[in-house]
């Protein structure tokens, strides 16, 4: 417990005071937005931004933006944005923005409006945020999450995705992060200071790759399916799985309008194995490149993050495929990986010293 | 102390959802644990104490424990607070609601009376003209015959155009005090659905304000009153330092350019 918290507790030479400081951990993800508070709060949204496509709809639903899960079901009312692909902003920052790219810097604006929003901050409380940005996003990237934040919070600090999350954990020495999203895998080795590039890979293989095979074996293996990206991404964050299962996997999807069942077992695996090759290679060069005295360490301590660790026995073919090519290691899949971001950015906030917040504000 | 147990149960029951078995299902759980309250209470009150065992000693524990419970009651009256606030709007709501449904019946009722009356005081009028225009005609053929063979055509045509013309002056003048006398019934309605349609804005608008006064959250606090900063005693707390000092910098960096490229 910090001095201040002891300071905190109500002491009689203490003055009581009626605001205090609410610390947001923000992991701001190409498919989802999570947010973890010092308020107990926890939160998380699909980053799907839609708004109504005219005065009727607008009318019907009564709102001017909508967000996650509602925006994706009334998709068909909205003019819907993802303002993330592959883990970064679409936008370029580059002079004479497109009408596209504003729209998208819009709605990623209201976005992180709305993950504020979400933790339910008291107005009386001074609001203190780090959010989880890509490794790789540009300068101009990382400026407009710092701008459309700012709008929401007394002072806001950026630090890397997979960075946050092994802070959460405080594993800070020889462990490797891998943190799959839905747009990047992003593969980072912590040795006790901040990562550096040469720290970090970053493959475009991920979730949105999984549904995207996923969806081209059912459109082969599957006559006449009818199925939509939603229905897909459904199918796998319910049933993904790689290695052995002891159930088929069973899934109905319309043919001509008739719910027709589909085993989709065979499927789903080879869909979420595209993501071991990459994976595997992201391991060998950031073990291969580093202090040969430690490299065992390394590989023993591998940290499996983000939306796509939930693929059942992910973290077991990791191994197996380790096993083959590095002669071993061992992978930990982290609790929480839909709020392991946040956690570790929300600690990272706690833990930051309050003349380093003044300075940004 | 079992006020206190009361206060953690309540709040507990407070911030727990309910769902049915169904839902579950529908997420693919099939079995659920089930946990008692009391034993819920049990672990938090014991989890409490262990920490405040290992972490404080003495007097200080005895200090912080009465202060988390001073926290907690406030915080559960400003939950309280909070649920009556929302019932209050939750009422002036449903109010609205009624007011505005109301309104709408009786608008609907008074449009339908409008055009009925219209309609049926132009088919009336027809129908009423073209009766006694009917028994005109018989009346004067009536007349002219009994008058005899020497009556000619031309006469009883003459005389036919002579009676309308009288009855015509007539009517336009009957008409003219109807049509007065529709036309205030008329304005009457008119002003009242004006009046009726303006209620119903005035209604609308304000249901949407009580909307938005409905999502007006208070939020909730957060544990800490003050800034915390790394605390000296943490494990790796040299190491945590200077990390945090790298990411202040690259912050620092990132967002005077930020603030000269806003200044250009």
């Amino acid at each position: 417990m910090s001095q201040n918290d002891k300071q905190g507790t109500g002491a009689p030479d203490t003055p009581s005071k009626n605001h205090g400081v609410l610390y947001i951990g923000m992991d701001l993800g190409t498919s989802r937005t999570s947010v973890s508070a010092s308020n107990g709060v926890r939160e998380t949204v699909y980053s799907v931004v839609g708004y109504p496509k005219d005065v009727v709809s607008k009318k019907l639903l009564k709102k001017d933006v909508l967000f996650g899960k509602e925006a994706i079901e009334r998709r068909l009312s909205l003019k819907v944005y993802k303002p993330l692909e592959k883990g970064v902003l679409k936008y370029s920052g580059a002079g004479g923005m497109t009408d596209q790219e504003k729209d998208n810097l819009k709605a990623a604006q209201d976005l992180i409006g709305e993950a504020i929003r979400l933790a339910r901050p008291r107005k009386d409380e001074l609001v203190y945020c780090v959010i989880g940005a890509p490794a790789e996003a540009s300068m101009k990237n990382k400026e407009a999450i710092i701008e459309a934040a700012r709008a929401h919070v007394d002072s806001v600090m950026l630090c890397s995705e997979p960075f946050s999350v092994a802070y959460g954990l405080d594993w800070l020495e020889d462990v490797l992060v891998i943190d799959i999203g839905a747009g990047t895998t992003d593969l980072c080795r912590m040795h006790g200071t901040m990562p550096e590039d040469a720290d970090q890979v970053m493959y475009e293989i991920a979730g949105d790759s999984v549904d995207a095979e996923l969806s081209r074996l059912i459109r082969e293996t599957c006559p006449g399916a009818q199925f939509s990206d939603v229905m897909v991404k459904d199918i796998k964050e319910r049933y993904s799985f790689l290695g052995e299962t002891g159930e088929r996997v069973v899934v109905e999807l319309p043919v001509n309008g008739k719910p027709t069942p589909f085993d989709l077992t065979d499927q789903i695996r080879k869909a979420c194995s595209v993501l071991i090759d990459p994976i595997v290679e992201g391991i060998s060069k950031l073990v291969a490149t580093f202090d040969p005295e430690f490299q065992s360490r390394l590989k023993n301590r591998v940290l499996l993050a983000g939306g796509g660790s939930m693929i059942k026995g992910l973290d077991t073919a990791i191994e197996k495929a380790m096993r083959e090519r590095l002669g071993g290691g061992k992978v930990i899949r982290i609790e929480e990986p839909i709020y392991g971001g946040s956690n570790g950015a929300l600690k990272i906030a706690h833990d930051m010293p309050e003349e380093f917040w003044e300075k940004l504000k | 102390m079992g006020g206190f147990r009361e206060s953690l149960k309540q709040a507990v029951r407070q911030i727990a959802f309910r769902t049915d078995l169904n839902s579950l299902k529908k997420q693919g759980i099939e079995q659920v644990s089930v946990l008692g309250m009391d034993r819920i209470v049990g672990l938090i009150e014991e989890a409490v104490h262990r920490s405040l065992k290992s972490r404080l000693v003495g007097l200080e524990r005895e200090a912080v424990a009465d202060a988390t419970k001073a926290e907690f009651l406030r915080l559960l009256r400003t939950n309280q607070d909070l649920q009556r606030e929302k019932s209050e709007v939750e009422r002036l709501k449903e109010r609205a609601e009624e007011e505005i449904d109301q309104l709408r019946r009786q608008l609907g009722a008074d449009k339908q009376a409008l055009e009925q009356r219209l309609q049926s005081d132009s088919l009336s009028s027809q129908a009423r003209y073209e009766g006694e225009n009917t028994r005109l005609v018989e009346r004067v053929r009536e007349l002219l015959s009994s008058a005899g063979p020497g009556a000619g055509a031309a006469l009883q045509e003459q005389v036919l155009d002579l009676v309308f013309q009288t009855v015509d002056k007539e009517r336009r003048s009957a008409e003219h005090a109807r049509s007065a006398l529709r036309d205030r019934e008329v304005d009457n309605l008119q002003r009242r659905i004006e009046k009726l349609t303006s209620s119903l804005e005035t209604t609308e608008h304000r249901l949407r304000q009580v909307a938005a006064m409905k999502n007006i959250d208070d939020g909730i606090s957060s544990i800490y009153r003050e800034v915390q900063g790394l605390n000296d005693g943490s494990e790796q707390f040299g190491k945590k330092k200077d990390l945090m000092s790298a990411i202040f910098a690259a912050n620092l960096r990132l967002q005077k350019k930020t603030g000269s490229t806003n200044g250009n």
